[in-house]
């Protein structure tokens, strides 16, 4: 295969690197042998799953909802989702989504009017951030 | 003569310097902006402003909150709570509506939403139903 037409992913059951083409939709990852989900999805009616994991985005439009664990790239929010949430992207919010669970991202984004409830981490969190802050007495 | 206001005067009649170390109860009824250490509760309709380098211990309860620096301690504003890049913030927070930054720490349970920050009860059910599995999207 080209370099040009690979590009990385990394597992949504056990964070190894895969090089996938670019046009694959999905593939067992070379680590823990399991599959792994490429493609992008758009949800716009009810979806229910044990767990939702693909390494590409996934959007949920107004009308979906979404009731599952989601391990995703970029999660849009128009409707509204029920889980906890891991993404490696950005995690998004707008006007009339409403996302209810744990959310794990780098970043979130919540539009004015969008709701959100759980525990929150977003941003890197490197060691001891908090110790260097505020120092143990 | 009248001085002329910088934005930042007007918007922050009370300003906590960088050296000051502040332990109690706050109040205000306008803006605070807090550039040193506080450690205590703090309360304002107004807004809180916390910069960089700037630390806060405790609990607030303000109009709006807008953290550059560090944050241990619960935050709810009637409002908006901005985090920007530099900010770190462990706790939990309560508000109207939520602005993070790329680069934003956080951690911490999170009620955002127009009626958060007024009764703060859990937003209502969604459906129960059936099961389906979800479909990629067509190419
Ligand atoms: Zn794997």
């Amino acid at each position: 295969m080209e370099p040009d037409s690979t590009r990385p992913v990394l597992c949504t059951h056990c964070n190894g690197e895969n090089l996938v083409g670019k046009r694959a939709m999905s593939v067992f990852c070379r680590h823990c042998r399991k599959r792994l989900i490429l493609e992008d999805y758009r949800i716009n009616t009810y979806h229910s799953v044990r767990l939702f994991a693909t390494c590409g985005d996934i959007y949920v439009d107004r009308t979906g909802q979404v009731i599952s664990p989601i391990r995703v790239r970029n999660l849009t929010v128009q409707g509204k989702v029920k889980g906890d949430v891991e993404a490696r992207g950005r995690v998004e919010v707008t006007g009339t989504g409403e996302l209810r669970g744990d959310i794990t991202a780098p970043l979130i984004r919540v539009e004015e009017g969008g709701r959100i409830e759980g525990f929150c981490r977003i941003g890197a969190l490197p060691d001891n951030w908090l110790r260097a802050a505020f120092p143990v007495k | 003569m009248a001085e002329p206001q910088t934005p930042a005067r007007g918007d922050f009649p009370t300003i906590i310097g960088p050296d000051a170390a502040f332990k109690g109860e706050l109040k205000f009824e306008k803006g605070v902006r807090l550039l040193g250490r506080l450690e205590g509760l703090v309360e304002s309709p107004g807004q809180l402003e916390i910069a960089e380098g700037a630390t806060l211990e405790g609990d607030v309860k303000a109009g709006n909150i807008r953290v550059d620096g560090s944050v241990k301690g619960n935050l709810r504003a009637s409002g908006k709570i901005q985090l920007s890049a530099s900010a770190k913030l462990e706790g939990d927070l309560t508000t109207a509506r939520l602005e993070v930054a790329e680069g934003a720490v956080f951690i911490g349970k999170c009620v955002v939403g127009s009626d958060a920050a007024a009764k703060g009860g859990p937003a209502p059910r969604m459906d129960d139903a059936a099961k389906h599995a979800p479909q990629p999207v067509k190419k």
